[in-house]
């Protein structure tokens, strides 16, 4: 059997069309004149954008993202790289319980999450608070980047580690010397989508955000409740940009550590 | 005391003993192959003098002073691995330097030193290569220099041609055996490759399931194998059950054969294909000479040489080996088949 | 490298983490299940099953199970029928382009689930793309109602699970031999029932995975029914939602999420159970 055949592209093709759809459409609608959602746009105009710059919360709301996505970033990369190291590397008696225990936030809907961080958090007066949400988001990250490199780092043939040894590098010199600069394109990968993760991430920080302090994603979400005008689609425009530029970035940067020799022949 | 030595060193795994009480000692400058199929232990006691697998039970003594639970890294062995192990993210250069940065080695001394291992390995001018730019055989040469470059104590190859054409490993293997010589580094060669083991050592230890089954000369192993399985894993062979005459003798085919019986049970003859010689039959065998009749079943030309394959009365069958240029008698021809006296070898039959 | 136990400690600050934040809040969601609201609203620390009670006897929630198992069937069957040919398509087609394909693909993982909705919002909306494109052409005078309803939810349910059921179908291809195809057309079937006779049967402990994933990503959303439905689709995500932080009723929220939860696990183990027996 050759390829795919024309009923099944065609079939496949419409089904694009409609996964598409959604986002295209926001994409144009960004660029409408309209004061409510009308599509196709009646006119075309910058005006949107143009609120969106003067429009104070969500501009807020995108700078506490950030924030909170760097240091979610930072910190599952600190404590979530070792621990991967551990698993991939250490060989210890209950290695696979203890995958199994990292992982477990993943299997647990972020709905239930949220609701059991809210109750766990509100006595700490952690709700509503840049360390709250970031520490929210870390249940989601930190599962992600251990997985991720656990596979990364167990990819990585034993002789290339065992070559540095007989070659005099203690067991630390192989991890910085070795170890690391081969991870360096998964760890690049891994950091753009744990600030991916962390940006998108809605429902732990709708449970855990207040009138205080609420991530771009919330912001969204209320402003959409409340009001059917495109200016959620000239943020929408300028987040699927900077996502895509974080992308090919990664895509880049990893390209690049790739030819850097990190291929395998 | 001899430089390297390995005693009742073992290795058992989970569900299977990898090295079961191997004792083996090397001369300063020597080169010892370990030579045995896959899963003999070969590669695992390799990886124990490296420092790389822990033994459960032995002790290996390098210069007088044990070593058996030194770190890896504090063991002065150049290893070269079968899949080379080169640092993809560092230049050709920096991978042979490594050894030396680990050492502390002063920047120019560093540079003199990686420059006169290019150098020894005919690399000169690819210093700033990635591995992957490399062919298979330089990176061979790479890994080589990277393990030479440390001065190791003991030189430790672990398949290291296994991965090279069948030109190239042949240029290697001559070229290894003379680096080899000329800095007179005692060596350890794992292969499963017999020619290997015989052109680049000084002497071979034969492995069979985690034991050395016999170590001497390639010349004592060829000709004089210790056991059955050191026979028929060097060199090709024809092993034939051996009959015994009322009186005692051997007899093969239903002809006595000149050769001395061990006392009691069932034998196997052996002898090399190489060694046996067509003749017409009914010529009688010269002194010191063994003889069975039968006949040409069939003969396969094999480039240089040809194999006849003879079929004596009960059906089983000898290979003998002619030279190519000559004509193998016809299919089905009765012939006598010849060889010297000393060159048969028998062995106890083991259990299937 | 040789095993190295002595990493083990490097597991420590994730486990400490994990623990604090993970594996107590989660604990005491349960003990929180099992506390009682007094007459003034304000939560009593006790041990008893009074709020079950009070849950259990109330229709909504009875309601709220049917709403969020429909929804969740209708969405999931939808997104399996659009992204089974999209799984095959990327399993058998031979372009240079199959990973970018496959990248666009789940490529709605990649964008915020309110930016979706939105643009559902746009398509689907009295004034959106369908409606216009309708009236335009004269097939309808007034605008079809396709948001703020059940129609909407369920399109943009599914549409948000679909990347996660090709990733699941995808996977359960790959174990799939296309060899077996190659020999079933040998053997004279033409296409369409080498599709019915081979590979169909084949898939079908993939789909059944995918479906059961499907399903539990439906159960437990919560941004699109509450967005598309406008208010006006009730399901247990919403409830628990609204339990939690409008109403402040804590022991009710965490009863309704065991609740959840426990269906979820129930329909876990029936789709892995499914899922084995299609396998033998």
């Amino acid at each position: 059997m050759t390829g795919a055949g024309p009923a099944l592209s065609a079939a496949a093709g419409v089904v694009y069309a409609l996964i598409l759809s959604p986002i295209v459409v926001v994409l144009l609608l960004a660029f409408s004149a309209d004061n409510f959602i009308l599509f196709p746009p009646s006119g075309y105009s910058l005006r949107w954008f143009i609120q969106l710059a003067a429009n104070g919360p969500l501009l807020n709301a995108l700078l506490l993202s950030a924030q909170i996505a760097v240091a979610v970033t930072a910190l599952s990369l600190l404590i979530g790289v070792p621990a991967a190291l551990a698993l991939a590397k250490g060989g210890f008696r209950g290695a696979e319980a203890m995958k199994s225990f990292f992982l477990a936030p993943l299997l647990l809907p972020t709905l239930i999450i949220g609701l059991a961080l809210l109750l766990a958090f509100t006595p700490l007066r952690l709700t509503a608070t840049l360390p709250g949400l970031a520490l929210g988001h870390m249940t989601i990250t930190l599962p992600f980047v251990i997985r991720m490199m656990t596979t990364a780092f167990a990819a990585m043939p034993d002789d290339i580690e065992a070559a540095a040894a007989t070659l005099g590098a203690s067991p630390r010199r192989v991890i910085r010397r070795v170890t690391l600069p081969l991870a360096a394109p998964g760890l690049i990968a891994c950091a753009a989508l744990s600030f991916l993760l962390s940006f998108d991430e809605t429902v732990i920080s709708l449970f855990l955000s207040g009138p205080r302090a609420a991530t771009l994603p919330v912001e969204m979400v209320r402003y959409v409740e409340g009001r059917t005008d495109p200016l959620i689609a000239a943020l929408s425009m300028v987040l699927i940009v900077g996502t895509l530029v974080i992308v090919v970035l990664v895509e880049r940067l990893v390209g690049v550590a790739r030819a850097f020799g990190n291929e395998r022949s | 005391m001899a430089y390297l030595e390995l005693s009742g060193l073992t290795k058992r795994y989970r569900d299977s003993v990898a090295v079961d009480g191997l004792s083996l000692s090397v001369e300063r400058g020597e080169s010892v192959a370990l030579l045995g199929p896959s899963g003999c232990g070969k590669t695992t006691t390799l990886r124990m003098l490296a420092g790389l697998v822990e033994p459960n039970e032995g002790v290996i003594a390098l210069d007088g002073a044990e070593i058996t639970r030194t770190a890896a890294h504090r063991r002065n062995m150049g290893y070269v691995f079968q899949s080379y192990a080169l640092f993809p993210h560092l230049d050709v250069a920096r991978n042979i330097g490594f050894g030396l940065e680990e050492r502390g080695v002063a920047r120019a001394e560093r540079e003199q030193r990686v420059e006169d291992a290019l150098q020894l390995v005919r690399l000169q001018g690819l210093g700033h290569r990635r591995p992957r730019e490399l062919s298979g055989g330089q990176q061979q040469r790479v890994a080589l220099a990277r393990a030479l470059v440390i001065r190791p104590s003991v030189l430790l190859l672990d398949e290291s041609l296994s991965n090279l054409d069948a030109k190239l490993r042949d240029a290697m293997r001559h070229e290894i055996r003379e680096i080899q010589r000329s800095l007179a580094i005692t060596t350890l060669f794992v292969t499963h490759d017999q020619v290997e083991a015989l052109t680049m050592c000084d002497r071979i230890a034969v492995m069979n399931r985690g034991r050395i089954a016999q170590i001497g000369s390639a010349t004592d192993i060829y000709e004089r194998p210790a056991t059955r399985f050191v026979a028929t894993f060097v060199g090709r062979a024809n092993m034939l059950p051996a009959e015994r005459g009322a009186d005692g003798r051997l007899t093969l085919w239903g002809e006595a054969l000149p050769a001395a019986a061990p006392s009691g049970g069932e034998v196997d003859v052996f002898v090399r294909p190489q060694r046996l010689k067509l003749a017409p039959a009914g010529e009688p065998a010269g002194a010191d000479m063994a003889r069975v009749s039968g006949h040409v079943l069939n003969s396969v030309f094999v480039g240089d040489h040809i194999e006849v394959i003879v079929a004596g009365p009960g059906g089983q069958r000898l290979t003998v080996e002619i030279q190519s240029g000559d004509a193998p008698p016809p299919d089905g021809a009765e012939v006598a088949v010849m060889w010297r006296a000393q060159d048969t070898l028998v062995f106890p039959r083991e259990a299937a | 490298m040789t095993r190295q136990p002595r990493l083990a400690w490097l597991l420590a600050p994730a486990t400490l983490f994990l623990v604090l934040v993970y594996v107590w809040p989660t604990l005491g969601l349960f003990r929180i299940a099992f506390n009682e609201v007094g007459p003034t609203g304000a939560m009593i620390e006790a041990w008893s099953l009074a709020t079950w009670r009070h849950v259990f006897a109330d229709s909504f929630t009875f309601e709220l199970t049917l709403n969020s198992i429909w929804l969740s069937l209708t969405s999931t069957f939808l997104a399996l029928l659009l992204s089974y040919p999209v799984s095959l398509f990327l399993f058998r087609t031979e372009s240079r382009f199959r990973s970018l394909l496959a990248v666009i693909a789940i490529m709605p993982m990649l964008v915020s689930s309110v930016v979706r909705v939105f643009g559902w919002l746009a398509i689907l909306g009295d004034r959106g793309l369908i409606n216009s494109l309708l009236q335009s052409l004269g097939v309808i005078s007034a605008p079809v109602r396709m948001v703020y309803n059940w129609t909407g939810v369920t399109i943009g349910l599914a549409e948000s699970i679909m990347p996660y059921m090709i990733l699941a179908l995808l996977a359960g291809f790959g174990r799939l031999d296309r060899t077996l195809e190659e020999a079933a057309r040998s053997l004279g079937a033409p296409p369409w029932r080498t599709f019915l006779r081979v590979t169909l049967p084949l898939s079908l402990p993939a789909i059944a995975l995918a479906f059961g994933l499907g399903f539990i990503l439906s159960m437990s959303a919560y941004i699109t029914p509450k967005l598309l439905g406008g208010g006006r689709v009730f399901v247990l995500a919403t409830e628990i939602f609204e339990q939690a932080t409008t109403n402040t009723n804590w022991p009710v929220a965490a009863v309704l999420a065991v609740y959840t939860l426990a269906l979820l696990l129930g329909l876990l183990a029936l789709s892995n159970l499914f899922s084995r027996r299609l396998q033998t």
